[in-house]
C-alpha cells in the first residue's frame, strides 16, 4: 500500500487496521486508513474505489480545503 | 399522541406476541417465503451491494436476504431487505401477502399512540443481548462484517442501528430519551462518527453535553426488534419515547433491560455497542450515498468512542441499502414517516383522508382531503408545511380531493391532469430544508411547491359543466381485484 486512494496523503499517514481471514486462517483482505482524510478501504475492493487514478476526479479529498462543521463547537460555547 | 384505536385482529396479536426479536422475524419471514440465505461465497465488496441491490427491486414482495458466507468474514452473519419489502411489513402488522399498502396505512394510523406502552423490565443478566461482553480491545472490523455499501462512500458504514441517548439536563427522563436511526461510520476499531444534525433529537442531546461540558454516553442498537426500526426512524415528539410507541404499535409487550451505561435498552436485540461522545472533536466523515440518491459530501462531525460491546452469541448484523430509490429506506420509513403527518393534521382538519409521504422520506408528499370550501386544500398544504416532519422535508405537495387514492400513482396523475390549473400552483421561496436535498441552491434552504389538484367548487365557476364518471369502486371492487390476482397467481376461490 502506497498512499491514500482519495487524498494521495504519504504511507506513513497510512494504517492497517485489519485482517480478514479465512476459516483455514489465511489472509483474505487488509483493511485500512487515511489518518489524513479518514478514509477507510480493504485492498480488495474494485479498482473504481482504491485507485487513485481510476476514482472519479470528483471524490477526491483535499484534507487542507475547509469543509463543513456540524454543530461547530465554537458555535455555541457559553 | 394518539388516535382512534380498533382492536387488533387475532392474528394480528398473535404475531406481536411471536416476534420479540429481529431472529423471532426473520425465521416468520423464512416460513412466508419472504427471507432467503445466500450461500455462496461472495466478496464485501461488490457483491453485497449487489444482490442488496437487485433483491431491493421489488418493492411490494421482495426478500429479507441473509448473507452466511462472506470471503474474510467466517462465521460471521449479515441480513438486509429485513424492511425491504411492503409485503413484510404486512406480515409484522399480521396481514397477508397481497396486502395493499393503502391498507397498511390505515392500519398503522388505527395502531398509532404512545398512551398505551407496553414495556417490560428485566434484569441485565437475565437479557440475551449480555451473552457476551467485551471490556476492551474493541474491534468493530473484527465483530461486524463490515463492507462499502455505495462505491464512493468515505467508508464503511452502519445504517440501520438504532440510538439511544438521553437529554444531558433532563437525563430521567423517560419520554426524552431518544431512540434514532443515525449513519455511523466506523473511524477506527474502537471509534466511530455519527451524524446528527440539531433539528434531530439526538443534535440536541450532543449540543447540550458539549455546552455543559458533561459526558454523552449513548447506546447503539444493532440488529433490533422489526418494529423499534420502523419507530427509530419516525419523527415523533421530543418527549414521546420510541419504545412506546413501537410497543403500541405491535400490541404486545417490548422487552427493555438496562446498559451498563445508564441507557434502556431492548433485551433482546443482537449487539449494543456502549458509547461516549469525545467532546468538542470534530472527524472527516462522508460523502454518503443518502436517501435522496445522491451522496452527500465530505464534512466534519461528532466523533465517538466504544466503551463497552454487550452482544448475543453468533450475533446478526442487520444493515441497509440506502441509496437512489427504491431501497429499503423508503420502505422502512414511508408509512411511518406518513402516518404521523397525517395524525397532527387531522387533529385540526378532520377532512384529511390519507397522507402519502413515501417517496424519499416526504420530499414529496400527496395529501388527500375533503374540500369544505373553495381553496381549502391550500391551507391544509399550509399546516402539513408546519408540522414537525413538514418544516424540513416537505418540499413538494399535492393535493388531491378525497375521491383520489394518494397511494395510487394512477389517480393522483388523473388529478393532475384533470383538476390543476397553472395558478393553483403555489412556490414559497428561502423555506429552510434538509441539508441532503440534492437540489438546494443553498444547503440547508430550499423552495416549496404545492400544487392544488382538488376540484373546483362554488365559487368558483371553473369545472361547473363537467361531471366525473363514478366507476364502481369501494372495498367490493378491492375485493374483487384479490379474487382477480388470486385466480391470475393460480389460486381457486
Amino acid at each position: 500500500m502506497s498512499t491514500c486512494p482519495r487524498c494521495q496523503a504519504a504511507e506513513e499517514k497510512i494504517r492497517a487496521e485489519h485482517k480478514g481471514l479465512n476459516a483455514q486462517g489465511e489472509l483474505v483482505w487488509t483493511i485500512f486508513h487515511c489518518n489524513a482524510c479518514e478514509f477507510t478501504w480493504r485492498d480488495s475492493e474494485p479498482a473504481s474505489t482504491i485507485d487513485y487514478n481510476k476514482r472519479e476526479a470528483f471524490f477526491r479529498v483535499d484534507p487542507e480545503k475547509p469543509y463543513p462543521v456540524i454543530m461547530p463547537p465554537a458555535q455555541y460555547k457559553k | 399522541m394518539s388516535t382512534d384505536k380498533k382492536p387488533l385482529s387475532a392474528k394480528a396479536r398473535a404475531v406481536g406476541e411471536r416476534i420479540g426479536s429481529l431472529r423471532d422475524f426473520l425465521e416468520f419471514l423464512e416460513e412466508n417465503g419472504q427471507c432467503i440465505t445466500w450461500t455462496d461465497e461472495i466478496m464485501p465488496e461488490p457483491d453485497v451491494r449487489n444482490i442488496a441491490v437487485a433483491a431491493g427491486r421489488d418493492s411490494m414482495n421482495g426478500p429479507a436476504v441473509i448473507f452466511n458466507n462472506i470471503a474474510g468474514y467466517p462465521g460471521k452473519k449479515l441480513v438486509l431487505g429485513v424492511h425491504g419489502s411492503f409485503t413484510n411489513l404486512a406480515l409484522l402488522l399480521g396481514h397477508p401477502k397481497g396486502t395493499t399498502i393503502k391498507e397498511l396505512f390505515y392500519d398503522i394510523i388505527s395502531r398509532w399512540g404512545d398512551d398505551k406502552p407496553l414495556l417490560d423490565f428485566i434484569e441485565p443478566d437475565a437479557a440475551p443481548v449480555n451473552e457476551n461482553r467485551l471490556t476492551d480491545n474493541f474491534n468493530l472490523y473484527d465483530l461486524l462484517p463490515l463492507y462499502r455499501i455505495n462505491e464512493y462512500d468515505g467508508g464503511f458504514y452502519i445504517g440501520k442501528a438504532n440510538v439511544v441517548s438521553r437529554d444531558p439536563r433532563d437525563p430521567d427522563n423517560f419520554g426524552k430519551q431518544n431512540v434514532g436511526i443515525y449513519r455511523i461510520q466506523v473511524q477506527a476499531p474502537g471509534e466511530f462518527t455519527l451524524l446528527s444534525v440539531p433539528a434531530h433529537d439526538m443534535g440536541r442531546h450532543i449540543m447540550a453535553a458539549e455546552q455543559d461540558n458533561v459526558p454523552l454516553k449513548i447506546a447503539v442498537m444493532l440488529g433490533n426488534h422489526p418494529a423499534m426500526c420502523m419507530f427509530a426512524a419516525t419523527p415523533v415528539g421530543y418527549d414521546e419515547s420510541e419504545f412506546a410507541y413501537a410497543s403500541q404499535m405491535m400490541g404486545s409487550p417490548l422487552r427493555l433491560t438496562k446498559s451498563n451505561n445508564g441507557m434502556d435498552i431492548l433485551a433482546d436485540s443482537e449487539m449494543i455497542i456502549e458509547a461516549e461522545l469525545m467532546n468538542g472533536v470534530r472527524s472527516f466523515e462522508g460523502p454518503f450515498g443518502e436517501f435522496p440518491g445522491s451522496y452527500s459530501g465530505v464534512r466534519k462531525i461528532p466523533r465517538f468512542k466504544v466503551t463497552a460491546i454487550s452482544h448475543r452469541n453468533d450475533p446478526i448484523f442487520e444493515n441497509i441499502y440506502i441509496g437512489r430509490g427504491w431501497t429499503e429506506h423508503d420502505t422502512l420509513i414511508g408509512l411511518n414517516t406518513s402516518a404521523p403527518i397525517y395524525a397532527q393534521l387531522t387533529k385540526d382538519f378532520p377532512e384529511v383522508v390519507a397522507v402519502n409521504a413515501l417517496y424519499q422520506h416526504g420530499l414529496t408528499g400527496i395529501i388527500s382531503v375533503k374540500n369544505r370550501f373553495a381553496g381549502f386544500a391550500k391551507s391544509v398544504a399550509m399546516r402539513a408545511l408546519g408540522t414537525p416532519h413538514g418544516t424540513m422535508y416537505l418540499k413538494n405537495l399535492i393535493m388531491v380531493d378525497d375521491d383520489v387514492d394518494p397511494f395510487d400513482l394512477n389517480e393522483v396523475m388523473w388529478a393532475l391532469s384533470t383538476r390543476t390549473r397553472a395558478e393553483d400552483t403555489i412556490v414559497i421561496p428561502n423555506m429552510p430544508m434538509i441539508p441532503i436535498d440534492p437540489a438546494a441552491e443553498i444547503a440547508g434552504k430550499g423552495h416549496r411547491l404545492i400544487i392544488d389538484a382538488t376540484s373546483f367548487m362554488p365559487p368558483d365557476k371553473l369545472g361547473s359543466d363537467s361531471k366525473i364518471v363514478t366507476p364502481p369502486a369501494g372495498p367490493e371492487i378491492d375485493e374483487i381485484a384479490k379474487v382477480i390476482q388470486l385466480l391470475q397467481n393460480g389460486g381457486q376461490l
